[in-house]
């Protein structure tokens, strides 16, 4: 068996517990994301949960996640939107602290981001945003949909695990 | 937690904790860091630790690079401003999205016709998804246009097009954005970044719209297609019902559009055949769906 050694080999293993110590919490990775009732995509929403948004997990079905909110609301979330925060896990591999400070969690979260797109967009004028910004405005309500799917006789659809 | 998790936990935390110690103090980790600079380049290195590949690429991130290639894409290409159809269109998308692996995609998925003649699809990273009015007018119905959607949605979900950025770009990005500890970015930094933003949706926008996916990609999205479409209740034949009318075409020989790509529409037939022979249930063709999609399309012509 190779030797445990290397930064990146002790550091994924340290990843791995600090994991599993804490699966409990999950992030909102989606810009909005309904907070069901039961955990079907046409269920009524609780609430509506903002990119961000802590959830304490409760149990799992599925793709769907029973969560209770900081305000101690509970519901389901589809898995797709929402993860173990990852940052957080390896700021807590110093030993010292569960939390990631503000200061950290900017930084992780600083990327490919708003401020970006406007300083390539101040660099190429020619490319237009109009349409995306259009498209991205285009909206079909829940309802619609499930109407579509059983005037189409789409039956209840299979989420994949 | 349950006590026996947290038992096996210890334990296991204990075992790793000796054999991580070593690199624990090289990382450095801010709870033990003084200054800000050195507060600063240790967060990055965590940064660095953290995201090392297209896997890393925050749902945000992706969101913000899909805006970019999405404009690229209708730089080139006229839009088909049909709020009927684009309505259809969006309705179709997202009930097969569903089925996906990434129903719930950063702001959600959006679905657009181009105006042209060519046959082609194309789709940005976060959802962001492109037919062209002379590929919806080859499908026959409904289903066909809903495999056709859920092979660009497979494109999406398995991240395709942020595999197609370039290893050292990415490597540069997230060394770039790591080292950057304050809260925006200064001119400097700010044009650094942007620089690199260029290259990313470059590698892209090359591989979407220039050189097409490498072929185990294409068959991939093929894949995907037949097993959500088919969750979602279509007929995955019409996926074949489509490459079949691509056999022979003057688009496929001059190598345009859709089929830019290394697999022929006969290569890729027996491998989605392979596909629907593996499926449990195969929804069949519905006369309904056929009947609102001929009206959609009669009101398209």
């Amino acid at each position: 068996m190779p030797r445990l050694r290397g930064p990146a080999l002790a550091a994924a293993a340290l990843a791995v517990v600090l994991w599993l110590a804490a699966a409990d919490t999950l992030v909102v990775k989606v810009q909005t994301t309904p907070l069901r009732q039961a955990p079907q995509f046409f269920s009524p929403t609780v609430a509506t949960l903002k990119v961000g948004d802590k959830l304490e997990l409760l149990t799992a079905q599925g793709a769907w996640r029973q969560v209770k909110t900081a305000a101690g609301l509970s519901g389901w979330v589809h898995g797709s939107a929402a993860e173990v925060p990852k940052f957080t896990l390896v700021a807590m591999s110093g030993g010292t602290k569960t939390q990631a400070t503000a200061q950290e969690a900017a930084l992780a979260g600083k990327g490919f981001n708003k401020e970006i797109e406007q300083g390539y967009r101040a660099k190429h004028g020619e490319v237009s945003f109009v349409w995306v910004e259009k498209m991205l405005a285009t909206t079909v309500p829940p309802a619609l949909v499930e109407e579509f799917i059983k005037k189409g006789k789409l039956g209840e659809g299979r989420t994949r695990p | 937690m349950s006590s026996r998790r947290l038992f096996g936990l210890l334990a296991l935390g204990a075992v790793l904790w000796a054999a991580a110690a070593p690199a624990a103090a090289q990382i450095r980790l801010p709870g033990k860091i003084g200054d800000a600079a050195q507060k600063a380049k240790d967060a990055a290195k965590i940064l660095k630790f953290v995201r090392s590949s297209f896997g890393d690429i925050t749902e945000e991130e992706e969101y913000y690079i899909g805006r970019s290639v999405a404009a690229l894409i209708l730089s080139r290409y006229p839009v088909l401003d049909r709020p009927a159809f684009t309505s259809y269109l969006n309705t179709l998308g997202n009930a097969v999205a569903l089925s996906s692996d990434r129903p719930e995609i950063f702001a959600g998925w959006h679905f657009l016709a181009l105006d042209t003649d060519e046959v082609n699809a194309l789709a940005a990273p976060g959802g962001m998804v492109f037919v062209t009015k002379g590929l919806v007018l080859r499908c026959p119905d409904e289903d066909t246009l809903a495999m056709i959607l859920a092979h660009e949605i497979g494109h999406v979900t398995a991240k395709h097009g942020l595999q197609s950025i370039k290893k050292s770009r990415l490597t540069e990005a997230f060394t770039t954005l790591g080292l950057q500890a304050a809260e925006s970015f200064g001119p400097a930094e700010l044009a650094q970044v942007t620089s690199i933003f260029e290259g990313v949706l470059s590698d892209i926008v090359e591989k979407l719209v220039v050189n097409g996916y490498d072929r185990k990609y294409e068959h991939e999205a093929d894949a995907l297609a037949v097993a959500l479409g088919s969750a979602r209740g279509y007929d995955p034949n019409g996926l074949l019902r489509f490459l079949q009318t691509m056999v022979g075409d003057a688009t496929v020989v001059s190598g345009k559009g859709w089929f830019k790509t290394h697999p022929t529409p006969q290569d890729r037939l027996g491998k989605s055949k392979s596909e629907i022979g593996k499926l449990k249930v195969t929804p069949a063709l519905e006369e309904v769906r056929t009947q609102r999609f001929k009206q959609i399309l009669a009101a398209l012509r």
